[in-house]
């Protein structure tokens, strides 16, 4: 049972985004067409901020573990900076997609190279796919584990910036749909199917981070199994 | 009773996914000189790197003339008493000059002596003026055996000195002369950790450290003899720069690879960019001006991958003195790419756009050199992957480019 504990989280976590995909395309209120370019877009949303949300926490996770990696020389902390880096490139990819899919429809452009929430989101995603690429270039060690460490450390600094970057400067991307004011509030309906999204895309998450920790910890130890072998 | 030079306290380093040294105590005076003797793998060469402060220690910490220059916790500074080091890679870059390798570690040691007198006892004065590259591995060992010895020999204070097998490819006549720069380093004060297989030092060694055990060598010869009186003139400063300088000077590598870039973008600009349809309050227009500088920067600082040749980038960083650059380079390439890309355009140049071009190459190149730095301690720099991280330069550009815009400086 424990055995499949991540399989079954990330199914669990699939059919809630599948649930709320659903629900987005044929359940959800439309929008005002006064107050979109495109508003059938805006759909969208329902995949696109859950998965901001779930990329945030998968950041944090690999801020958590770079942390208790370099002051801790913790091996769980190592898991967690890895299962972060991987579960944060995922779901990043989704947020920098769909956004770049709804700003084509809205905005007429996919991309705004001015405005520093999609820019430091984007280098988020960067830096994730840095850390995976990265790491798997090079043989596990402590040099290694230091210096990719360094970056999810350094890194998490965006991660604030990113959240506060719509209040501070809002130059193309919109505000907070919740905790934004009034000018950011959702109808009930619209609220519940994204609830339903942010906690999918969270059960997803776990799943994810737990799938990825199991399979380091495989690797780890077939690796000391080949160091045995080596002795013989 | 001398004063410990060295010292190295309950030291750990790991190396790979394993502890390759252990709560390792050793503690080195004056006048002492310490062979590390042993197989290899036993950790010698990890020893003399740890002394020298350049691989991180999982726990203790390094003193040099009773002064902490690295603990556990990542704190270094840099020792006010400069030290000698030859690495078993040499530590030397392949573009420096025989003698400027030498005067290097001479001006990071504070004063400068005469060294064709050195230069002559190991048989390379008539190599003097040569690139390191263009020397035989023996003839590189013996520059860096003397740069990582000659620091003793300058001044009256005694030094550390840490010498990774420095008679690795000698003659056995260098040698012999090496051994007798030894006994005059020693009984000049100076402490010696030596890391070698060769027994020619065991005459030398006043104390052998062998499986975990310091043991007093009994076949220490003491040679009476009058040291040379050796006279030591004033270094000369700004080691990092003048370096960085001369390497620029001689490769031209920063208009090869970051002036290649340069003008390969203004070229592609000029030819797909309709100059009349330039209007210099658009936003579009600075940007425009400014890429072929970013582009330049954005290549890095290629003296970092001239530091990667024979691991001089440890050699430098052990000093803690800076590391060699190319910011010089990279504010006139900048500047001249943002003039010729105006005129390109058929704009009149505007002098505060030049500026901030070579600014922007300088602080690109920076930013791409650090992240180089931070990834030169994997076992694969090169597979990392590091260029993923460019696009973090893309909004400041961007930003960079309204705020002119804004500021109405075109």
């Amino acid at each position: 049972m424990t055995k499949r504990l991540a399989e079954m989280v990330l199914l669990l976590g699939f059919l809630g985004i599948g649930m709320t995909l659903g629900l987005a395309f044929l359940k959800a209120p439309s929008v005002s067409i006064n107050a979109f370019e495109s508003p059938d877009a805006q759909r969208i949303f329902y995949w696109h901020v859950p998965a901001a949300w779930a990329a945030f926490i998968a950041f944090g996770i690999l801020f958590l573990g770079s942390a208790l990696w370099f002051f801790k020389r913790s091996d769980l902390g190592w898991k967690m900076h890895v299962a972060g880096a991987e579960a944060g490139l995922a779901t990043g990819l989704m947020t920098v997609w769909s956004g770049m899919v709804w700003g084509s429809a809205e905005w007429g452009v996919p991309w705004d190279w001015t405005d520093v929430r999609l820019n430091t989101f984007g280098l988020l995603t960067f830096l994730a796919l840095f850390l995976v690429l990265g790491r798997q270039s090079q043989p596990d060690g402590v040099e290694t584990r230091d210096t990719f460490s360094t970056f999810g450390l350094f890194g998490f600094v965006l991660v604030p910036i990113t959240y506060v970057a719509t209040r501070l400067w809002q130059i193309r991307h919109p505000g907070p749909v919740i905790g934004g004011g009034e000018s950011g509030s959702l109808n009930s309906e619209m609220a519940l199917i994204l609830l339903l999204g942010a906690i999918s895309f969270t059960v997803f998450i776990i799943g994810h981070v737990l799938m990825s920790m199991r399979i380091t910890s495989l690797e780890q130890r077939l690796e000391s199994i080949q160091e045995a072998m080596d002795k013989v | 009773m001398s004063e410990v030079l060295l010292s190295l306290n309950g030291v750990s380093v790991r190396r790979g996914s394993s502890i390759v040294l252990k709560d390792f105590d050793l503690d080195l005076k004056g006048g002492q000189i310490v062979l590390l003797n042993g197989e290899n793998g036993a950790g010698k060469s990890t020893i003399i790197e740890a002394a020298a402060g350049i691989i991180p220690l999982e726990t203790g910490e390094i003193s040099h003339h009773g002064e902490v220059i690295i603990d556990s916790s990542g704190r270094s500074k840099r020792p006010q008493h400069a030290f000698g080091l030859a690495l078993q890679s040499d530590g030397c870059i392949g573009s420096q000059r025989v003698e400027e390798h030498i005067l290097n570690a001479l001006d990071i040691a504070g004063g400068r002596i005469e060294i064709d007198s050195w230069l002559d006892r190991y048989n390379l004065a008539h190599r003097r003026h040569d690139l390191i590259a263009h020397l035989s591995g023996g003839q590189r060992r013996k520059v860096a055996m003397l740069a990582g010895i000659l620091p003793g020999f300058v001044g009256s204070s005694p030094r550390v000195l840490l010498l990774d097998e420095p008679a690795s490819g000698l003659d056995e006549s260098s040698r012999t002369t090496l051994v007798e720069d030894l006994h005059e380093l020693r009984e000049r004060g100076n402490c010696i950790l030596l890391a070698s297989h060769h027994s020619d030092f065991n005459t030398c060694a006043t104390h052998i450290f062998k499986q975990n055990q310091l043991i007093e060598n009994e076949l220490t010869i003491s040679e009476n003899r009058e040291n040379r009186d050796i006279k030591t003139t004033s270094s000369r400063n700004n080691v990092v720069f003048r370096t960085g300088l001369a390497l620029n000077q001689r490769t031209l590598s920063t208009l090869a690879s970051n002036g290649i870039a340069g003008f390969l973008t203004l070229g592609i600009l000029l030819a797909l960019v309709d100059s009349s349809a330039i209007d210099s309050n658009l936003i579009q227009a600075s940007g425009l001006f400014l890429s072929a500088a970013f582009a330049a920067g954005l290549v890095g600082d290629n003296m970092v991958k001239m530091l990667h040749e024979h691991r001089a980038l440890d050699w430098w960083k052990s000093h803690r003195q800076g590391i060699p650059n190319s910011y010089l380079h990279a504010l006139l390439l900048g500047s001249g790419l943002t003039a010729l890309t105006q005129l390109g355009f058929d704009e009149s140049v505007s002098w505060s756009l030049v500026i901030i071009g070579g600014l922007l190459t300088i602080l690109t190149m920076s930013v791409i050199r650090g992240i180089d730095l931070v990834t030169s301690r994997l076992a694969r720099p090169k597979a990392a992957f590091t260029r993923i991280l460019t696009p973090v330069l893309i909004l400041p550009f961007a930003l960079l480019v309204q705020w002119i815009t804004d500021s109405n400086l075109l």
